[in-house]
């Protein structure tokens, strides 16, 4: 982190001057960031590490790196299939949110229709509901769809619960659009699905960009809908299957470790591409629910 | 060529087409096309959401099993039974404790990170993404983590030794006067990077011709903070801890996975107390009328932060 030392003396914002002493301000910021990173990285590390070496090194750097616990954690611990699972599940919640939330959030920021005001707070008051408050109707309800133990139980519910939200990301987006944009296609004689499809959605790419990278995190991390809906250990998501993982391997951290970078490599990967699009799209939602 | 005002010649079109008729053809078909794109949403959302919702009311005047044909309309007695239930109350009790923890964790470790942060220093963006990282893990793998490190055997014991505070080691997780705050600093972990970017956006927003005036009067940097910073923060930092307070009420995932509410009942929440009595009791009426209680708290949770947001905005 030597690069974090500043070289330069550059003034505040406010005008105010760079404290002197600079280690006040960079021995505090060091240390919250190993408490952030360093317990995820050192079991990262220990997914690579053999028994001899978690115990003679705990917390060194796993050389050289083993992929046994990988290795048993894909195919023994049935790793490959909760993955194919949850894959399957985030891709189809991904695209289903794609699709409704931006005709949605299109229809409620450019359409105007009666009763738009109060269909707009009806979706409002599902931002406040906890997922928890009506897992056991929600159960219910896919019990008597025929739904249980499907993958549509949990894409559908994951789908239905975060739509409030994404509709009012995409609804802000598509309403900072210029108004000149429709008025001039409407003049040319487009219809509303061509002003739609040709002209807003490509404008809108940032707004779905957010919808899809928040999506596929949520569903990704998920643990009660799929724990509630998905009873064969076939149909079993990542985070439900290292649930019942961790009861019968709960000594083995080589395995378990194995199976945390399994569940997190992906989203981290992918926050660490798309940093902007996270931070800000969950500091939004976070502060609208 | 005579030019004619662009928004003012579309003004005419409007006209002429409302002039033909009031409701005109095209009219009704733009309502049809609106409907029809907001139709997906409001369907999953009814059907979903809503129906759910309003059936978690009516579930809670039953005494029901989930499979019997036949349930029993029994009143408020589940209400009543809830009220009189100790274990209802310590559970709330526990998500109290939780929100206390994760606020004073968070506004502490978030004010102070976002203070030093605001400075525009060298390797800001280094240190917001470390801070960040653990956000976006499932909360499983925060679990996952939290129990290697609370481990008898774990890294918080193996340190507590080498610091010689070889007195303080124990098993966090199965220790029952430990256990709620250790889950609930695990918790933290995993959102305090969140409340480093709100409020770090928050004083960032602060008029800077404030400090200007302070340091002309003379005023040191902890004056500065606590009589500028915190003051003008106050609905940011409102917003917080609401969020941490209805973070403290849906947690489940992370106690689930650790203790599932144990031990004797030492962590369990409202959200495992339903998840216990609806899918393991099978009691379906009495866990619902726990969830209209949860509803009924992060309802008014929620009305409070967009209230404060609104303000927040003007």
């Amino acid at each position: 982190m030597t690069d974090a030392i500043p070289r330069s003396v550059r003034s505040f914002p406010s005008g105010e001057r760079r404290p002197r002493a600079w280690w006040l301000v960079y021995i505090p910021l060091t240390i919250l960031f190993i408490f952030a990173v360093a317990p995820l990285l050192l079991t990262w590390f220990t997914a690579f590490k053999t028994d001899q070496q978690q115990l003679v090194s705990p917390y060194g750097l796993p050389l050289p790196p083993t992929l046994d616990n990988l290795g048993e954690a894909w195919t023994v611990g049935r790793f490959s299939i909760y993955f194919k699972n949850s894959l399957i599940i985030s891709i189809a919640d991904v695209i289903g949110m794609v699709v409704i939330s931006s005709l949605a959030g299109y229809a409620f920021a450019r359409l105007r229709f009666p009763g738009q005001k109060l269909l707009l707070y009806g979706l409002l008051v599902g931002l406040t509901i906890p997922v928890a408050a009506i897992i056991i109707p929600l159960y219910l309800t896919m019990r008597d769809f025929h739904l249980l133990n499907t993958y549509s139980s949990v894409i559908i519910a994951d789908i239905a619960l975060a739509a409030p939200i994404f509709v009012f990301i995409m609804r802000a987006f598509f309403k900072d659009l210029p108004v000149e944009l429709d008025d001039a296609a409407r003049v040319d004689g487009a219809n509303e699905l061509q002003i739609f499809w040709q002209i807003m959605l490509p404008l809108a790419r940032p707004g779905l960009m957010t919808v899809a990278l928040l999506e596929f995190l949520w569903s990704w991390n998920d643990l009660l809908l799929p724990l509630v809906f998905l009873v064969s250990d076939d149909l079993r998501t990542l985070p439900v299957g290292m649930l019942f993982f961790q009861g019968r391997f709960t000594i083995d951290y080589g395995l378990m470790s194995a199976g945390v970078l399994i569940l997190s490599l992906p989203v981290t990967l992918l926050f660490l591409i798309f940093q902007r699009d996270f931070v800000k799209g969950l500091a939004s939602g976070a502060l609208k629910g | 060529m005579a030019v004619q005002p662009y928004s003012q010649s579309i003004e005419s079109l409007r006209a002429a087409q409302r002039g033909r008729s009031g409701l005109s053809r095209s009219v009704l078909q733009r309502y049809l096309v609106a409907y029809l794109f907001i139709l997906p949403v409001l369907l999953l959302y009814v059907v979903f959401v809503l129906r759910p919702t309003l059936q978690t009311f009516w579930l809670a005047f039953y005494d029901w099993n989930g499979i019997s044909v036949d349930r029993e309309w029994v009143g408020l007695a589940n209400f009543q039974r809830l009220l009189a239930d100790p274990i209802f109350w310590q559970a709330l009790q526990h998500s109290l404790i939780w929100t206390v923890v994760v606020v004073a964790f968070n506004l502490a470790v978030g004010l102070a990170a976002a203070a030093l942060l605001a400075g525009n220093i060298r390797g800001r963006l280094l240190f917001q993404l470390g801070y960040f990282l653990p956000v976006v893990q499932a909360s499983i793998v925060t679990a996952m983590i939290w129990r290697w490190i609370y481990a008898p055997t774990g890294v918080l014991n193996t340190g507590l030794e080498t610091l010689g505070l070889g007195f303080l080691t124990r098993g966090w997780l199965g220790d029952f006067t430990v256990v709620l705050p250790a889950l609930a600093i695990a918790s933290s972990w995993m959102t305090f990077g969140l409340s480093v970017v709100i409020l770090l956006a928050g004083m960032q927003g602060i008029d800077p011709t404030l400090y200007d005036a302070a340091r002309v009067d003379g005023a040191g940097a902890g004056r500065m903070f606590f009589d500028i910073t915190i003051p003008s923060l106050r609905n940011t930092i409102t917003i917080v801890i609401l969020l941490a307070l209805v973070d403290a009420f849906k947690v489940f995932d992370i106690i689930w996975a650790t203790t599932e509410g144990g031990p004797i009942r030492t962590t369990e929440v409202l959200s495992t107390y339903l998840f216990k009595e609806g899918f393991q009791q099978n009691q379906y009426g009495y866990g619902s009328a726990i969830a209209v209680a949860l509803s009924l708290i992060i309802l008014v949770a929620s009305i409070l932060n967009l209230t404060l947001r609104e303000r927040g905005d003007d």
